[in-house]
């Protein structure tokens, strides 16, 4: 069954009264469970709006066109309250953001503990847990320190073990990526294929960077708004995708 | 723990923010002193009028200290109505001295035991002892607690009034008020001190037993004060009866403008407290927008980011309060003692005014701050990340 399934999904956003950007012109798209997911394309293309529609950060336009469909595990994420998409996104997924998006007042740890605290841990479990996400990303002993006292790379792995701590079913992330050099982002990779592989976690990853996009199962091609094309990488993976990609 | 140490991080802002507070707090604090101390001696002048008639000659002012004859106590008494009336002296301390503009040292003629049980003054003795009947015919006096400082006069010393010289048998606990600056002797004495400063030429006609400068009627029970005091300016020629009702009236009235002056300025001064609140909290608030957006992508609820700003805004308030409190107790503290000496005490914080200070400085934090944490957690998260 598809984890995530979008129909018809659109965002304008309004710049000024006359201004508008048509971000998302009508999207299908369906993200199954366990899969690894690039989504790639030009900038403006309208990947990252398609990865906050997916991630609940936003709601797509009920205006104008056919009714947007998108279900998260088979429940109707349109119709959500704010209380419920919030939830969600605090239980079931974990977000890495393209500028880290770390709270400059809370040091690495007490980011990562945030988002464990805001899925309904203990204070204590959340800190052992945030330990070992830190641990994992290679950054225990940077713990105490706040993101201003930490490298562009190592706030991107702080954001990581953030989006990580709760051992969330869906990780959305917006070039992961982008920040590292080659060496890193190649442990980062093999880090996110890792726990695809042996936890199942499902991963969405905004990118410009064909080396993701090449580790990835699939690859979600967009273009002005639209989904251009949809590419299997390597080995096949269960899920009828060629269906889609038409 | 982690609200102090979000503040503590961002140490300037947090700095800046209870600094305007505090501001406009102690300026709360110290005029609403003021205005404590001002209604509180209308409050002891309406409490001292209260259910009485002070006849004084007409000539006289409010405290004025024309003589009148003691024959127009049994005039007065024989009055219907009246319970009894007692015969006072009070006169300056010092003629010279023209009072500032807070009360003046005063000499108090007291009757031990005259007052038929009625107390002029509810003043309780901190040390040695109260005038008693024994005392009518001897030199002693008892002070009040800010001239006994002033003097610097303990039990068993002696006293210089007006070349008679008394002995210090007591001293009053402080009443914040008239009695603080009053040394009461017994009548006799206080005729007498009275009598030696009159003109000659009035001084040639009285005996100094036969001088009053104020009559106290208590009427009897049951009696219309208003109506008796009509009837004792009626019958006696020259006199002015004063009741309670007529002394809120008077005095009451012009306290009451100055009192609204100074609650306007107090009113004033947490106006811009407030606003130097709400200003600094709504840029507070704006400068984390993406913060905000952050906590709500990652899955912190409107309600609970907005309860950390809101929680947040109230610390500061109440750092803001206590440091105010604490700044204006110190300014009432030294200003009282810089007067004392003077007997210029034009303060008086009480813990009313200090609880009201603290809550108000914490309440008006929360309100303020929740409008600007509101708006932020209302936004889209996409759009509060973005936020530059």
């Amino acid at each position: 069954m598809a984890l995530l399934e979008g129909r018809n999904l659109r965002k304008t956003y309004k710049l000024s009264r006359r201004n508008e950007v048509q971000a998302l012109r009508g999207v299908d798209v369906s993200i199954e469970a366990g899969e690894l997911v690039a989504i790639m394309g030009p900038s403006g293309s309208g990947k990252s709006t398609l990865m906050h529609l997916l991630g609940l950060l936003h709601r797509p336009d009920l205006n104008h066109g056919p009714a947007p469909e998108l279900s998260l595990g088979g429940r109707d994420a349109t119709r959500m309250s704010d209380g419920e998409r919030t939830r969600i996104r605090a239980r079931e997924m974990g977000f890495v953001f393209q500028q880290f998006n770390l709270v400059p007042t809370l040091t690495a740890i007490e980011n990562v503990m945030l988002a464990g605290e805001y899925a309904g841990l203990g204070r204590r479990e959340a800190r052992e847990r945030a330990t070992a996400r830190l641990t994992m990303v290679g950054l225990a002993e940077r713990a105490t320190h706040r993101p201003s006292e930490l490298s562009g790379g190592e706030q991107q792995r702080v954001a990581i073990a953030r989006a990580l701590v709760n051992d969330p079913a869906l990780v959305l992330a917006d070039e992961p990526t982008g920040n590292l050099d080659s060496h890193r982002s190649a442990e980062l990779l093999g880090l996110i294929r890792k726990l695809n592989r042996e936890h199942g976690q499902t991963f969405v990853l905004v990118t410009h960077d064909p080396e993701v996009g090449a580790a990835c199962d699939r690859i979600i091609r967009m273009r002005d708004g639209l989904v251009q094309a949809m590419e299997l990488v390597g080995e096949p993976t269960p899920g009828d995708v060629g269906e889609a990609a038409a | 723990m982690s609200l102090l140490r979000n503040l503590a991080r961002r140490r300037l802002r947090t700095a800046l923010t209870v600094t305007g507070i505090t501001i406009g707090i102690w300026a709360l604090v110290v005029f609403g002193s003021m205005a404590n101390k001002i209604s509180s001696i209308v409050a002891i002048g309406s409490d001292y009028y209260a259910g009485k008639i002070v006849v004084t000659d007409k000539s006289g002012g409010l405290s004025g200290d024309s003589p009148m004859a003691i024959a127009m106590v049994d005039d007065i008494a024989a009055i219907d109505g009246v319970a009894a009336a007692v015969p006072g002296v009070s006169t300056l301390l010092d003629p010279e001295s023209n009072g500032g503009i807070s009360m003046p040292d005063m000499v108090v003629g007291d009757l031990p035991g005259e007052d038929h049980g009625y107390n002029m003054y509810d003043a309780r003795v901190a040390q040695g002892r109260a005038l008693t009947a024994e005392d009518a015919d001897s030199l002693v006096a008892v002070l009040g607690s800010d001239l006994a400082r002033k003097l610097g006069k303990g039990i068993g010393d002696r006293l210089e009034i007006r070349g008679m010289t008394f002995d210090v048998v007591g001293i009053l606990e402080p009443t914040l008020t008239a009695p603080d600056t009053t040394a009461i002797v017994p009548l006799a004495a206080a005729q007498d001190v009275f009598y030696q400063d009159l003109p000659p030429i009035v001084r040639q006609n009285v005996q100094a037993n036969q001088l009053a400068t104020d009559i106290t009627v208590y009427p009897k029970e049951g009696t219309d004060v208003e109506s008796l005091a009509a009837r004792i300016e009626a019958d006696i020629p020259n006199a002015s009866a004063m009741t309670g009702t007529e002394f809120d009236g008077v005095v009451g009235s012009s306290v009451a403008i100055f009192n609204a002056i100074i609650v306007g300025v107090a009113l004033i001064s947490l106006i811009v407290g407030g606003l130097s609140v709400i200003n600094t909290m709504a840029m507070t608030v704006a400068e984390r927008t993406r913060e905000i957006g952050i906590k709500r992508a990652i899955g912190g609820s409107r309600a609970r980011v907005i309860r950390e700003l809101v929680s947040e805004a109230g610390l500061i308030g109440l750092f803001g309060g206590l440091l105010g409190l604490g700044l204006g107790a110190v300014v009432v503290y030294l200003a009282n003692e810089a007067g004392r000496s003077s007997g210029t005490i034009l303060f008086q914080l009480t813990p009313q005014t200090a609880i009201f200070a603290v809550l108000f400085s914490t309440i008006l934090g929360v309100v303020a701050g929740i409008i600007p944490a509101w708006n932020a957690a209302r936004l889209d998260p996409v759009a509060a990340l973005r936020y530059e």
